[in-house]
């Protein structure tokens, strides 16, 4: 008897804090969804303490911290002002967010995901005492009201609405890249005012000096012909052999995001982006993966000394150098796939060679051990060597169409270098769209101050 | 002559000892000037070079020879550069490059042992050091943690941190030879600065077993990443310029290098304090070159001891068939060894030594080996395979006692520059040859674990390039070359690094007490402790 009600005491409080921490739980879950991590965490930083510094061409934005501390975070939000600052850009004091902050997609977000991500950001979120520079802009960029009217036009303040139409797979799918995921932000291409085109949603889009290509799904131009498990593969890790291996910004979003989400989400996220109205891109004939197969080019190679001008290596000469210790003679990589097959392969593939460029100058890093994957050769090809080793590459191996020039690899390697992260370009193209607005702004006052004046 | 050059620290030499040297230098506020007689060679053109090279066992052949900078070159055959007055030969490998001669290494990183400090106190042979192992102990911990380097725990070096690497995948292999020769002989993972995880932007090792003569993809350390630090770090680095001569001061402060670019016009570079850090011969060779009416002898050489004391650490071998099939060459060419003849009270009458296990692919030396033996068709076939599959290599890698009757002198010919070549004097005394023949019974014990047939003894003292002694450090200004900082005993604003100045070359590669000794010595020149 004795035990039995003790037992039932101790349950008491123990439930109480289950429910609880079931949705603080839940809330880091969504946060890792959203990828909060990625802009409000600066390098070796605490985590959502803010201060990564993000430099766009009007200045350096200043991500804030979003920790529970009353006087340097977020902890006297309300729900709803927290809600607030998520869905709609507006800050507690009432001003403007710059939209670096992806609050367009956030819009999409729940009522009770909110309530979920408000429970873990104020009770599984480190306070932390400490404030990062404040962001300060020139004028006029630092008229934050201009985003009132850029929100006029481009922010759909209404959650996601189920489609009973379609499978609840679908609907989480849909929920999860239009909202928290944010797909679209790179994925997506943007307008004059640097909005996205719901139009060509998911047609792919530049992203600072990498390209997030088309994952509509169109066979040929998009991830029609990937299966579910191969996006789900690429999503967890990655790597989605046969098809392409992520690096730069994707690698970022899989580290610091898509690699918590469960099985569960990232097959509703391969049924959505499998259903996505596709889009062909002209010139597109074979999918960026349908491209190569083993073969090399040593005859040309052995026996041969190297230029005095290493300018003037050939493009097997560089493969030789610099690739096929690697992936191997024939372009085949290793026998464990872990240093994947040049041919089948979509940087390769694609008209637009950016993200070859990149991958070989910048590298492939994972995780926070920043473990190489793939070394970048920056600081030891030069812009010759790039395009005529990168032009080899496509034609040998991938889409004979595609070339790399060492004008394309002058302009990626300055680009490459300040514009690592997704962050960057979206707060840069976003920025960009932000002068236009501003000037919208004091013309369009000027003209109501003019009409003023003339009617005194 | 060119413009005038200047610097506060004008160190001579870009290997993976003048280049960490200048880049602790330069981050401490001075200006620093780097002279490299060689050019500035990427790793990939080397690799190119290896991977297209029809000698590709000779690892020497990506490294091609420069006029302006010449180095000594053994295959197809001598070239002559290091003149060889014998009695016994030392043909010594080195590379004039950007980076120097760890572009080709086997990436050993090894400490000393304690007692190897004090070798003349304790067992009445070689000399003491000017320094103790715990002085040394801080150098070593910081040369690991730029390398990258990781080991066994119990090789007999007290450690006061961690290794800051964990040590790669042990080979199949070297789990058999470890595991057949337990309990007599603990096999260990050598101590390599070879990463087995990503570590300074550099990528694992993924065993494409050719540490020497490249790795292809930067996953050990060398001088050519050193450079590149100090490089990025301030130091103004002058490739192609060939250091001649040291000029001085009536008072003996040397006030100038100079060197010649390879159309060979003569540059001159100032500083306020030099570092020569040239290599074993090379430094010496510099040394005796910028003799003056004031130091007759050469620079540094009152005592006389420039260029004397030359070391190394000659290997024996034994190549057998063992019993099983270990197919050598997946993984590093050398990650394990035994260390229990390190130390001890032999000392006093024999040479210490380590034994090795080389992990070179047998394939291109079973072939050779074949086609010499006339073996062709389905013969060659069967008996190729058997011996890549069983064929195992130990070695030795024996003490040398300083004796200055070995040593580096100016010869009578000339380089391809017109500067006279060095010239070696070498011998293997008793005390080495009786390691030798205590480390036999080691490699006959070795073969009977491993059930080994076809017993092959090379009892020729192959040369390791580990050039020691040349430039000795010690506390008494008549025996040695420099003080216990590499501060030479004869002029105030010279200093000398490298594996030179090791007094006594222990049983260990010596890149890693170079690099701690150097970095100890650019600690003393910015802290004055």
């Amino acid at each position: 008897m004795r035990t039995a009600v003790l037992g039932v005491i101790a349950l008491i409080p123990l439930g109480a804090q289950a429910v609880d921490s079931d949705l603080v739980k839940r809330g880091e879950y969504l946060a890792r969804a959203g990828d909060c991590i990625a802009c409000h965490t600066a390098p070796g930083g605490k985590p959502m303490a803010g201060g990564l510094a993000i430099p766009t061409p009007v200045g350096t934005i200043v991500s804030t911290n979003i920790t529970p501390s009353r006087v340097h975070g977020i902890g006297d939000y309300s729900l709803d002002e927290f809600g607030s600052a998520l869905r709609a850009g507006i800050r507690r004091d009432g001003k403007h967010l710059y939209p670096a902050m992806p609050y367009t997609a956030y819009a999409n977000v729940s009522d009770d995901d909110v309530k979920a991500l408000y429970a873990y950001f104020m009770q599984g979120v480190t306070a932390v005492s400490a404030s990062p520079p404040e962001t300060k802009l020139a004028f006029p960029f630092n008229i934050r009201m201009a985003m009132a009217a850029w929100n006029t036009l481009f922010l759909r303040s209404e959650p996601f609405r189920t489609d009973p139409a379609s499978s609840t797979e679908w609907n989480r799918g849909a929920y999860l890249v239009r909202g928290l995921a944010h797909c679209g932000a790179c994925h997506t291409p943007r307008n004059v005012f640097m909005a996205e085109k719901q139009s060509r949603e998911l047609g792919g889009g530049d992203v600072g000096p990498w390209y997030a290509p088309n994952i509509t799904s169109d066979a040929t131009s998009g991830v029609g012909g990937w299966s579910e498990e191969e996006l789900m593969a690429y999503m967890g890790r990655g790597d989605a052999a046969g098809k392409a291996q992520a690096s730069g910004p994707m690698m970022e979003a899989i580290d610091n995001s898509l690699k918590y989400l469960s099985k569960g989400d990232l097959r509703a996220i391969a049924v959505y982006v499998k259903s996505v109205p596709p889009l062909r891109d002209t010139g597109d004939s074979r999918p960026a993966y349908g491209w190569g197969a083993p073969a090399d080019s040593l005859e040309s190679v052995r026996g041969a000394a190297l230029p005095a001008s290493l300018d003037q290596m050939s493009g097997p000469q560089l493969y030789d150098a610099y690739c096929a210790t690697c992936h191997q003679a024939q372009a085949q990589g290793s026998f464990d796939g872990r240093m994947p097959a040049l041919f089948h392969n979509a940087a390769l593939g694609r008209t637009n060679t950016n993200n070859l460029v990149m991958v070989m100058l910048a590298g492939a890093e994972r995780g926070e051990a920043r473990e190489v994957l793939m070394p970048g050769f920056a600081s030891e090809l030069s812009d010759v060597q790039v395009a005529r080793l990168g032009s080899y590459l496509t034609k040998r191996y991938g889409n004979p169409q595609a070339t790399v020039t060492p004008k394309q690899a002058e302009r990626l390697r300055r680009g490459g270098k300040t514009l690592q992260i997704v962050v960057v370009v979206q707060a840069a193209t976003a920025l960009a769209g932000l002068v236009l607005i501003t000037a919208l702004v004091v013309f369009l006052r000027r003209g109501s101050a003019k009409r003023a004046s003339m009617r005194r | 002559m060119a413009e005038a050059k200047s610097a506060d620290f004008v160190v001579i030499g870009s290997g993976i000892v003048g280049s960490l040297t200048a880049l602790k230098l330069v981050q401490s506020g001075a200006s620093v000037l780097i002279l490299e007689a060689g050019p500035r060679v990427t790793r990939a053109e080397t690799v190119a070079r290896f991977r297209n090279s029809p000698e590709r066992s000779d690892w020497m052949s990506a490294y091609p020879l420069r006029p302006w900078a010449p180095h000594p070159k053994y295959h197809p055959e001598d070239n002559g550069y290091l003149v060889q007055a014998g009695p016994y030969p030392y043909p010594a490998e080195y590379i004039r490059q950007v980076g120097g001669t760890t572009w080709h290494w086997a990436a050993h990183a090894w400490r000393n042992v304690p007692n190897d400090f004090k070798i003349r106190s304790l067992y009445g042979i070689g000399v003491d050091w000017p320094l103790s192992y715990e002085e040394l102990e801080p150098f070593y911990q910081e040369a690991e943690e730029i390398m990258g380097v990781s080991g066994a725990p119990n090789t007999g070096s007290p450690r006061s941190k961690p290794f800051p690497m964990e040590p790669v995948a042990e080979p199949y292999a070297m789990r058999r030879i470890r595991e057949r020769l337990a309990p007599a002989y603990p096999v260990v993972t050598n101590t390599t600065a070879r990463n087995s995880r990503s570590y300074g932007g550099r990528p694992a090792c993924c065993g494409n077993n050719s540490c020497q003569p490249i790795c292809p993809i930067d996953a050990q350390y060398h001088g050519g990443l050193a450079a590149a630090s100090a490089e990025a770090a301030g130091a103004k680095l002058i490739p192609n310029a060939n250091v001649y001569k040291l000029d001085h001061d009536a008072t003996g402060r040397i006030t100038a290098a100079l060197y010649y670019d390879p159309e060979k016009s003569s540059h001159r570079v100032t500083g306020k304090t030099f570092i020569v850090a040239a290599n074993g011969i090379e430094s010496p060779r510099l040394l005796l070159l910028s003799a003056s009416d004031k130091f007759p002898r050469g620079l540094a050489n009152s005592s006389d001891m420039v260029g004397r004391n030359l070391m190394d650490h000659p290997s024996t071998s034994l190549i057998f068939d063992a019993d099983e099939e270990l197919w050598l060459g997946r993984g590093p060419q050398s990650p394990s060894s035994i260390n229990t003849m390190r130390d001890g009270p032999f000392r006093a009458r024999h040479a210490a030594y380590r034994l090795d296990f080389t992990n070179i692919s047998r394939v291109d030396s079973a072939t050779k080996a074949l086609i010499a033996e006339g073996v062709y068709g389905v013969e060659f076939a069967k008996r190729l395979r058997h011996s890549a599959a069983h064929e195992l290599n130990v070695k030795s890698v024996l003490e040398v006692l300083p004796n200055p009757e070995h040593r580096i002198t100016l010869s009578a010919e000339k380089d391809s520059m017109g500067i006279p070549k060095p010239q070696a004097h070498y011998a293997i005394d008793g005390y080495t040859r009786k390691g030798h023949e205590r480390a036999r019974r080691d490699y006959q014990r070795i073969a009977q674990l491993m059930g080994g047939t076809n017993l092959r003894y090379s009892d020729d003292y192959a040369n390791n390039q580990h050039i020691c002694g040349t430039l000795s450090m010690g506390r008494d200004s008549h025996a040695s070359v420099c003080d216990g900082w590499g501060r030479a005993h004869d002029h105030e604003n010279l200093f000398l690094a490298g594996t030179g100045i090791m007094p006594t070359a222990a049983t260990v590669n010596s890149t890693e007490n170079a690099v701690a000794l150097a970095l100890r010595t650019a600690h003393h020149i910015v802290t004055g402790k």
